[in-house]
């Protein structure tokens, strides 16, 4: 990892080569690629021991991803973002959105060591930040990098999914995070704002229908959100399902079956209508001429991309609302953005990086 | 070729780990998938090859697999010296940790022979050499010599006289004695206490040493990027003007922001 800060060390001394890290910075998940063959990915989860005791216990001043959330009943446990940006945007002076800042700048070292860098080489670092991430947050997000790497750009996450796929032209890319469902359309330039939608129905408002509809349902069950989203994770799907989502959960203590196929289903549909309202205005707004093309290269990514038969889902509204149109999952949801955002790290020419170092 | 694909297998046997059926079975696996080494040199070859077939022309391939057969070879040597060297520093630090244990032993053993010294020697025997016995018994001789002169022997007196003499050598003998103990304790105390001194002053540098060698970060722990320089668009390719006005207005956004923020 490089430890230097900005402009504190020449580049000679970094003679080894450069290491490109593309990350994919997101509510639930963090993930990076790095041009060292490494990609890694860990929930966007940091936990503080909560005293003397639990650091004993525990042996680290800070955790992350799964092992924090574990271990979160001994932690002060921090999920430093929220509907795609940082907390700490709000009131920066409170202790909470200090506490916060702090957990992201953690977070992100984190997931630049998890691509391993050596200490002699330069580490140019793209960040694919929400497309509607106000200044003040990517200024946050920047800052934090800086201390980590030698370079770091910001870019759209819809923008880089596309760019890494090489679709630059007439796509419309489905980016479904945790916090955030973002919609951009590609036309062969940077997008700009009346290019993207972005909407607050992802992957945590699904969870929160599904533990709506398991407590409506389910009468007596216990669960957590740390639960209902391992159950999403497992079982999602929308449409038809080839089998019974049978999940245990404790009621009284006795761990008992629930079939929660339906409600699964209910939960995960609550996408589509948004998803295709928001293809529906950018497909409108585009030129003419090439609206079909658009509609037939509409791209599905992140995380809420694994739901299966969403895509299918889609295409059917489409048809419905739009006439028709064609929905591509991308082959790795996960990394998509992490991937783009690489492929942008490798591509841009030296002299910018030099000029922001 | 044939080269690299030995290196490839060799490489690929470097990198793998070994475990036993039965570890295997302990964690649940019954069953496993099996793929041979020339397989999996065969199929990296393979797609390499199929790469470079759809993406370059005649001399292009040749030169990019030629670069990328000295990258290979390049990573090889470079993994060999990573570990290399890491062993190395394992032996320095098993090194380290055999002589703080030899430190510990000899330092406990040096505090067992100073408590041994402190204990009261046994100096009856240094009482009774025959030099002070001859004096003894030369000076109850003259005592009796003296009281047989004497015209009333009576046995009150010689008991008296006799143990006047015997506390006055008994006396004697204990404070030469007890100064020649104190001597021999202080002498040994300053010698065991500066031993043990210097093996303490010893085995805290060793620990010392064997903790700086044990979070030494010269083993280099990152992996190595495929580039050894930054690269940038190529206007080979496609898109190339698109591509570079993208790069462009990224680089401009970032720009507007950091400056803003400095």
């Amino acid at each position: 990892m490089s430890d230097k800060k900005q402009g504190s060390e020449p580049a000679t001394e970094k003679g080894h080569g450069v290491l490109y890290i593309g990350m994919d910075l997101g509510t639930s998940r963090t993930s990076v690629s790095a041009s060292n063959g490494v990609r890694e990915t860990v929930y966007s989860a940091v936990g503080y021991p909560k005293d003397v005791v639990s650091m004993k216990l525990l042996k680290k001043e800070v955790l992350f991803g799964k092992e924090a959330l574990e271990r979160r009943l001994s932690l002060r446990l921090y999920k430093p973002l929220e509907k795609g940006v940082l907390k700490y945007s709000g009131d920066e002076s409170s202790a909470e959105a200090k506490a916060n800042l702090k957990a992201a700048k953690d977070l992100i070292g984190e997931a630049i060591r998890l691509a391993r860098p050596r200490k002699d080489e330069l580490v140019y670092c793209v960040i694919g930040a929400p497309a509607e991430a106000s200044v003040q947050n990517k200024e946050a997000i920047l800052e934090a990098a800086r201390e980590h790497v030698d370079s770091v750009m910001l870019c759209s996450e819809p923008f880089a999914v596309a760019y890494g796929l090489d679709w630059l032209e007439d796509v419309l890319v489905i980016d479904i995070g945790a916090g955030t469902t973002d919609l951009c359309r590609m036309h062969g330039t940077m997008p700009e704002e009346t290019d993207q939608v972005m909407f607050n129905i992802a992957g945590d408002a699904v969870d929160a229908e599904l533990s709506k509809l398991i407590s409506e349902t389910c009468p007596g069950a216990q669960f957590s959100t740390q639960m209902v989203k391992e159950i999403k994770e497992r079982h999602a799907f929308v449409g038809e399902s080839s089998e019974r989502c049978i999940v245990e959960l404790p009621v009284d203590g006795k761990p008992t079956p629930f079939d929660l196929t339906d409600q699964i289903r209910r939960a995960c549909s609550i996408l589509v209508d948004p998803i295709v309202s928001g293809l529906q205005k950018l497909i409108a707004t585009f030129d003419p001429e090439f609206q079909a093309r658009l509609k037939n290269r509409v791209l599905l990514a992140g995380g809420g991309s694994l739901i299966k038969g969403l895509d299918s889902a889609i295409e059917k509204a489409m048809k419905e609302r739009l006439g028709g149109g064609k929905v591509l999952k991308i082959e790795e949801p996960i990394y998509g953005g992490a991937n783009g955002a690489l492929k942008i790290a490798h591509d841009m020419p030296a002299e910018y990086w030099e000029q922001l170092r | 070729m044939a080269g690299l694909r030995e290196t490839m297998r060799e490489a690929v046997r470097k990198l793998a780990y070994r475990t036993t059926v039965d570890n295997l079975r302990k964690r649940g696996v019954e069953q496993v998938s099996i793929v041979g080494l020339d397989r999996i040199s065969r199929l990296v070859e393979e797609s390499v090859h199929r790469g470079l077939r759809s993406r370059l022309g005649g001399l292009e391939r040749e030169a990019a697999a030629d670069a990328a057969k000295a990258e290979f070879l390049r990573l090889i040597r470079s993994n060999e010296d990573l570990q290399k060297s890491r062993s190395e520093l394992e032996q320095l630090k098993e090194r380290a940790e055999e002589e703080v244990d030899r430190l510990r032993r000899e330092l406990e053993q040096d505090r067992q022979a100073l408590a041994k010294r402190l204990e009261p020697a046994d100096l009856g025997e240094m009482a009774r050499t025959e030099g002070e016995n001859a004096r003894l018994a030369e000076r109850l001789t003259d005592l009796f010599r003296v009281l047989a002169s004497e015209p009333e022997l009576r046995l009150g007196h010689v008991q008296e006289k006799v143990m006047e003499l015997l506390f006055d050598a008994v006396g004697t003998e204990r404070k030469a004695a007890d100064a020649m103990r104190r001597e021999l304790e202080d002498r040994e105390v300053e010698l065991l206490q500066r031993r043990i001194r210097k093996l303490t002053e010893t085995l805290e540098q060793t620990e010392t040493r064997l903790k700086e060698v044990s979070s030494l970060k010269t083993i280099e722990q990152g992996i190595s990027s495929v580039y050894r320089e930054v690269q940038g668009l190529k206007t080979s390719e496609p898109d190339f003007e698109a591509r570079k006005g993208l790069m462009s207005a990224i680089f401009e956004a970032n720009l507007r922001l950091q400056k803003k923020k400095a």
